[in-house]
């Protein structure tokens, strides 16, 4: 009844990745990515040429139909090859976002974009006055004299120097409730009053994360997304897919990050002896490793639940607290084993320490999964 | 055009254990595509393609052979069908023997062109391509490094020492290719799950009316005796490094 076993086709799929990897060659390139802060075009494209940009969107529009189950494992399989966090080429969940809610003509500009592999849209839904509390939202559409209108100040917008469009959340002003009056826009970035500005992070650096200024910024009615105060619910669509796919870059991570620290345990020689014959270093490794476990399975299950037609609502809060932090703990603990050469810029494990970090805090804070799945357990112990 | 790319299930390199008597366990290693088959599987499917005939593998080994996954691994790289001929006499197969067994399965099978690999990713002996052609009596050359498709013949580049040498070759013929000829595509999804569905056809000695007998024995299989790293490093490119440098092979060879 429990079977961890991956289909043939997916360790075929599998195999295929790590083959596109090692002919690619790209441990150096991406360390010189990194140091310059610019995006790893070259091993990105490598990704799209050999399929990976098409795996999830649907065959009749030109990708490969693919089970996000599939889709989870490759995400994971190549973070744990050392890919760069925030820089993966599959874009199908966005794609399906607008394939959901788009019109025709969105739909074909998305697709196209998707199946190249580029990140389709920035997604503007954080403002400094809205972190956590969304609902402080304050960009608003205005309609004037039969124009569309948008003023607004989002922040924390990742790949807006990349992606041709931002998915723009903007208040109607017409419900009292902020999550009713939201509506969902596809924003050019190229639009005259849309200002761009890097933030200056401590990782990450081979994706750009930046503030965007829209000043009396001038969109077509046609540039809505879905229906107009539905945005926000629009959004929710594939937030848990969506979150379990964030998460199983946090289990790949956490694998690039134990296998570097584990192989130089065994090599690495003190006192006479390789490290790895000392108790308090089997110590970290036998727990890194039990956290790797852990964050598998529940990755996993969470992804068995959802093909299986099961609310993943609970657990996906549950997901995203538990393997950002054990993520978190796997890497120190790699750098720590490391030592000094874990903190030079040299060592991969440094930029997985420094790149991994936000995880805990981008799409949802650890204390606010707390909040979502805190009140829901309680919830559902008492209907017992 | 009909081509035939053979094949070999070998064990994965990295798994194969040498005991303290230099024999070889390969009881837990993986098995595998051997490496120097892709372009030549690459190379059929492309001939295949290009006038629009059809491409099919030749696969020849020990039950073990028959394993789903290997199947679909070997389909995925874009051939239209295999076929496996399996029997545990092949256990312990020399390069005579398989060409045997894979002369009798082309015939059935019927050809244009055969595409083998420069050898086998584990015995590596570069005897089969060659052995294959001489039982089929048609052209057969090894070290191809180009193959141009002329009509009822191939246009060959063959890189030996000197010079490149060109040569039309009237087909049926076999070839031996070598792994520059091409850089083989990498299954994408869509290739694996078509896979899963391309005709296999099984064979034993019975359907193919082969019996082999080799005429040598092998005694053993050894790794090679490890030896201790000299640690000389000499520095620097003048003359009399470079003297000291050749001292020292020249010492060794």
């Amino acid at each position: 009844m429990i079977d961890f076993q991956k289909t043939e086709e997916q360790e075929l799929l599998l195999e295929s990745l790590r083959e596109v990897y090692k002919r690619g060659d790209f441990e150096d390139y991406f360390k010189e990515c990194d140091k310059n802060h610019v995006f790893p075009e070259k091993a990105a494209d490598a990704m799209v040429e050999a399929g990976f940009a098409k795996l999830g969107i649907p065959e009749k529009y030109g990708g490969t139909d693919c089970d996000f189950t599939t889709l989870i494992f490759v995400a994971e399989e190549a973070y744990a090859l050392g890919w760069p966090s925030l820089c993966w080429v599959n874009q199908a969940l966005q794609v399906d976002d607008i394939m959901a809610f788009g019109s025709e003509e969105q739909c074909r500009t998305i697709l196209d974009l998707g199946l190249k592999g580029i990140k389709p849209f920035t997604l503007g839904f954080t403002e400094p006055q809205a972190g956590s509390d969304s609902s402080a939202m304050a960009a608003k559409v205005e309609r004037r004299d039969g124009k569309v209108i948008i003023n607004g100040h989002k922040t924390f917008n990742t790949a807006a120097n990349r992606s041709p469009y931002m998915l723009c959340l903007a208040r109607e002003q017409k419900n009292e409730n902020p999550y009713k009056d939201f509506s969902m826009f596809l924003l050019p970035m190229n639009l005259p009053g849309v200002q761009i500005e890097p933030l200056d992070k401590i990782g990450n650096w081979m994706m750009q994360t930046c503030e965007v200024y829209m000043k009396d910024c001038e969109i077509k009615e046609s540039d809505l997304v879905g229906v107009a105060g539905q945005g926000f619910y629009q959004l929710m669509k594939n937030f848990e897919v969506e979150r379990l796919v964030a998460c199983a870059a946090n289990v790949g991570m956490a694998r690039c990050a134990y296998d570097e620290a584990v192989r130089y345990a065994g090599v690495r020689e003190q006192f006479g002896k390789t490290i790895g014959t000392f108790q308090l270093i089997q110590e970290k490794i036998v727990d890194m490793k039990i956290k790797i476990e852990n964050m598998q399975n529940i990755v996993y299950k969470a992804a068995w639940k959802k093909s299986t037609g099961q609310s993943i609502m609970i657990d996906s809060s549950l997901v995203k607290r538990y393997t950002g932090q054990a993520a978190f703990q796997v890497i120190d603990d790699a750098m720590q084993i490391m030592g000094g050469i874990g903190y030079t810029n040299d060592c991969r494990i440094s930029r997985l320490w420094r790149d991994q970090r936000v995880y805990r805090i981008m799409a949802g804070t650890e204390e606010v999964m707390v909040h979502t799945a805190g009140r829901a357990l309680i919830k559902e112990a008492l209907k017992k | 055009m009909k081509v035939i790319a053979c094949c070999k299930i070998v064990p994965e390199e990295q798994d194969i254990i040498v005991r303290a008597d230099r024999t070889l366990d390969t009881g837990k290693a993986v098995l595998k595509l051997g490496q120097y088959d892709l372009p030549a599987i690459e190379e059929a499917v492309r001939a295949a393609e290009h006038t629009s005939g059809r491409a099919a593998l030749l696969c020849a080994g020990t039950a073990v052979i028959d394993n789903s996954k290997l199947v679909k691994a070997a389909l995925s790289r874009g051939a239209d069908e295999l076929f496996l001929v399996t029997d545990e006499a092949l256990a312990a197969a020399d390069a005579s023997q398989t060409a045997a067994v894979l002369a009798a399965a082309v015939q059935k099978i019927g050809f244009d062109l055969v595409i083998c690999g420069e050898g086998s990713s584990d015995i590596y002996a570069q005897q089969v391509g060659a052995q294959l052609g001489e039982r089929l009596n048609v052209n057969v050359f090894n070290a191809v490094g180009r193959i141009r498709l002329s009509g009822d013949s191939i246009i060959i580049e063959r890189v030996l020492e000197q010079e490149v040498e060109v040569l039309e070759v009237p087909l049926p013929a076999v070839v031996s290719v070598t792994t520059d000829i091409n850089l083989p595509r990498i299954p994408q999804l869509k290739d694996i799950m078509a896979a899963g569905k391309k005709p296999v056809t099984r064979w034993g000695f019975g359907d193919l009316g082969v019996a082999v007998r080799s005429p040598l024995e092998i005694i053993s299989t050894l790794a090679p005796e490890s030896q201790e790293r000299k640690h000389i490093i000499v520095e620097g490119d003048g003359d009399d490094k470079i003297d000291i440098f050749w001292q020292q092979i020249q010492k060794e060879l």
